[in-house]
């Protein structure tokens, strides 16, 4: 690993030239005062400091609807046309906790199934992470044993530095990047790194016993008391970096073409798991609340051994009706420890 | 609030009291579902019980009991609402009415105070509150942090309700609401107005929390969910985006109350709240009638027959 120095003025003009060279995606404000990832032209709407984004930049690789493919039937039979590909670019400004949901997300489409469209995405993507210097009340990273300055995940990671960042480059993807724009680096200094105070500040909750409780007891009274309030939208699963289940479709005008789809489904949503014969095994919105916080605390780990939750807060702020991973978290270890609450 | 709902659970007057309980942290409180009652200590009430909690009669209507809701003035509309509509029965709710000053906006208040702190008492103050927590009082004015919805408020205190809980809200109601928002978005071009919505509505998850939390909303099955018949498609992109939410607007055109939830649900901060109250200026301008559910048995503009009707655009 390279350990190197950004001032802030050459890190602008990092971004304007990646904005003028590849595809830039980077965190902006909108009029609204919403902060999202998108392609930036220049260096200017780029937010080099923000608590996290109201999305995660998950979509910049599994987007929200993505095309798969086109066909046409017609006298030669049936034709089909790839819509696989995506442009070299530059997610710039990720934050720790959406670079381990990138990782959490890796196996489920690089893993023993392979999802071309998501490999090609990734593959064509360079990640430039940057250190959370002002993490906010809700975030909770420290929970999964990472911090708000850990950059794996990252090409180069950037942490706040003196007059500007420190880069380490941590992989060949991030040494070609500094390698084309040399210039604009120097060597790493010895200012101390902000973002090592804030690590203290984020919050650690304790997992103690909650996965051999999850694992031991798919039915649990507990569950009864936290359903009721849930409204049965969508909100905390799109704003999830982690969650990562879609449905199929395809569209046609009529005639004798079309294309295919996908787009995010929602295992909050009544139709998720309901069955051609009209038979839905998740029932209620007991089930379905259920499903998402075993999914979160205890199927994604069984799967790949990573954790479904990276602690960025953002369902936490979102949920209209404060369903709130953390209180679920200590819940649940009351629970394991009392066998009830 | 607390006596009244172990008074209602120990009489068995009802089974189930449906309220305001603390939440993660001073910016949030949460619904809660008291049965028992030894629980109704559970119950809060703070000028950030921002929820309608109306939306739960809905998932009541099939159960066996009565079921106690607390409401605020803006809420207590819907309840008026479902009962016109047929879809709860008056003789199954009892309605605990709440008194509210206005409802503070969550991301206006947060920055300003701790996140971790626990509101041990609220006091009205002047044009907005005092909340005393155990670190000391942090002051707020509706104008400075009140939610946007409240500036319009013509019902301090429920339209309907069983029971009173406190003394009614003497902050005085708007009786002419000039539809300032949504003359602003008038006075634009059509190509403003055009980027406007497009900005908003391309941001749009379709994550369905307007419909989900919406009262008016009470279909068995959402045409949104009917994804076989073609009505609209599940990606979500500007075009389908735009029609779910004008689709949407126009459904609850007439049996929307304004009670804001749409609005404050949004994840991606579509203000909801104008599109709908368009329309309910246009009602009010065509029809000269009221905001939906102010009273118990008012008019419906879109759900009656009338012979006299002119029908002028026929």
């Amino acid at each position: 690993m390279e350990k190197l120095f950004i001032s802030r003025d050459s890190l602008k003009k990092l971004l304007d030239r990646l904005a003028r060279n590849l595809n830039l995606v980077a965190p902006v404000k909108d009029p609204e005062g919403i902060i999202m990832f998108g392609p930036v032209a220049d260096a200017g709407q780029v937010l080099l400091e923000y608590q996290n984004s109201t999305l995660p930049p998950k979509s910049f690789f599994f987007p929200q609807t993505e095309r798969l493919f086109k066909f046409s039937y017609g006298q030669e039979g049936m034709a089909l046309e790839d819509m696989c590909g995506s442009d070299k670019r530059v997610l710039f400004g990720v934050h720790p906790c959406d670079l381990k949901s990138i990782l959490s997300l890796d196996p489920v489409f690089a893993g023993a199934y392979k999802d071309p469209y998501y490999i090609n995405k990734r593959e064509n993507s360079a990640i430039i992470g940057l250190a959370c210097s002002n993490p906010s009340p809700g975030c909770f990273c420290a929970t999964f044993g990472f911090g708000p300055d850990d950059g794996e995940g990252s090409d180069i990671m950037l942490t706040p530095s003196g007059k500007g960042f420190d880069a380490d480059v941590l992989t060949d993807k991030g040494q070609e990047i500094v390698a084309s724009y040399k210039d604009l680096f120097e060597k790493a200094g010895d200012s101390p790194r902000i973002a090592g105070e804030t690590r203290l500040t984020v919050k650690k909750l304790d997992l103690t016993g909650i996965k051999e409780l999850l694992d031991g007891n798919f039915e649990l009274e507990y569950w009864n008391q936290v359903f009721e309030k849930c409204l049965g939208c969508g909100i905390c699963t799109y704003v999830c970096p982690t969650c990562h289940c879609f449905d199929i479709y395809d569209s046609s005008k009529g005639g004798c073409d079309g294309e295919r789809y996908r787009s995010w489904d929602s295992c909050m949503f009544t139709h998720f798991t309901m069955m051609a014969g009209g038979h839905n095994p998740r029932p209620s919105k007991k089930e379905r609340v259920r499903n998402r916080f075993m999914h979160k605390l205890k199927y994604h780990i069984d799967r790949y051994g990573l954790a479904g939750c990276v602690g960025c807060g953002r369902c936490v702020k979102s949920c209209p009706v404060n369903i709130d991973i953390r209180r679920i978290i200590s819940d649940l270890g009351e629970v394991s420890r009392n066998g009830q609450l | 609030m607390r006596e009244i709902a172990r008074d209602l659970l120990e009489s068995g007057q009802v089974n189930l009291v449906i309220g305001y309980g603390r939440g993660t942290g001073i910016l949030r409180t949460t619904p809660v579902f008291i049965r028992k009652p030894s629980d109704a200590g559970q119950l809060v009430y703070n000028p950030l019980c921002g929820n309608n909690l109306v939306k739960y009669l809905l998932d009541q209507r099939n159960k066996e009991g009565r079921a106690a809701v607390c409401v605020k003035g803006c809420d207590s509309r819907a309840v008026n609402r479902l009962i016109q509509d047929r879809q709860i029965d008056r003789e199954k709710v009892y309605i605990i009415g709440l008194p509210c000053g206005g409802i503070l906006d969550p991301d206006r208040v947060e920055g300003a105070v701790d996140p971790g702190e626990e509101i041990k008492e609220t006091v009205i103050s002047g044009e907005g509150y005092d909340l005393i927590t155990a670190a000391g009082k942090y002051s707020f004015t509706m104008a400075g942090a009140g939610s946007e919805k409240c500036s319009t408020c013509q019902n301090h205190n429920p339209v309907v309700y069983d029971v009173m809980a406190g003394d009614p809200s003497d902050t005085p109601d708007i009786k002419d609401d000039g539809f300032d928002d949504v003359r602003k978005i008038e006075e634009m071009t059509v190509e403003q107005k055009s980027a406007y919505w497009d900005r908003q509505f391309s941001r749009c998850l379709r994550c369905y929390a307007c419909r989900n939390s919406c009262t008016a909303c009470s279909c068995r099955e959402c045409v949104f969910d009917q994804v076989n018949t073609g009505w609209v498609s599940r990606s979500s992109n500007l075009s389908e985006n735009t029609a779910f939410h004008l689709i949407r607007a126009f459904h609850v055109a007439g049996r929307c109350v304004d009670c804001g939830e749409c609005e404050r649900v949004c994840p991606v901060g579509i203000p909801l709240r104008v599109l709908n109250r368009k329309i309910l200026m246009d009602l009010k301008d065509l029809f000269n009638t009221a905001t939906p559910g102010l009273t118990p048995d008012g008019e419906r503009v879109l759900g009656q027959f009338s012979a006299d009707d002119p029908e002028e655009f026929m």
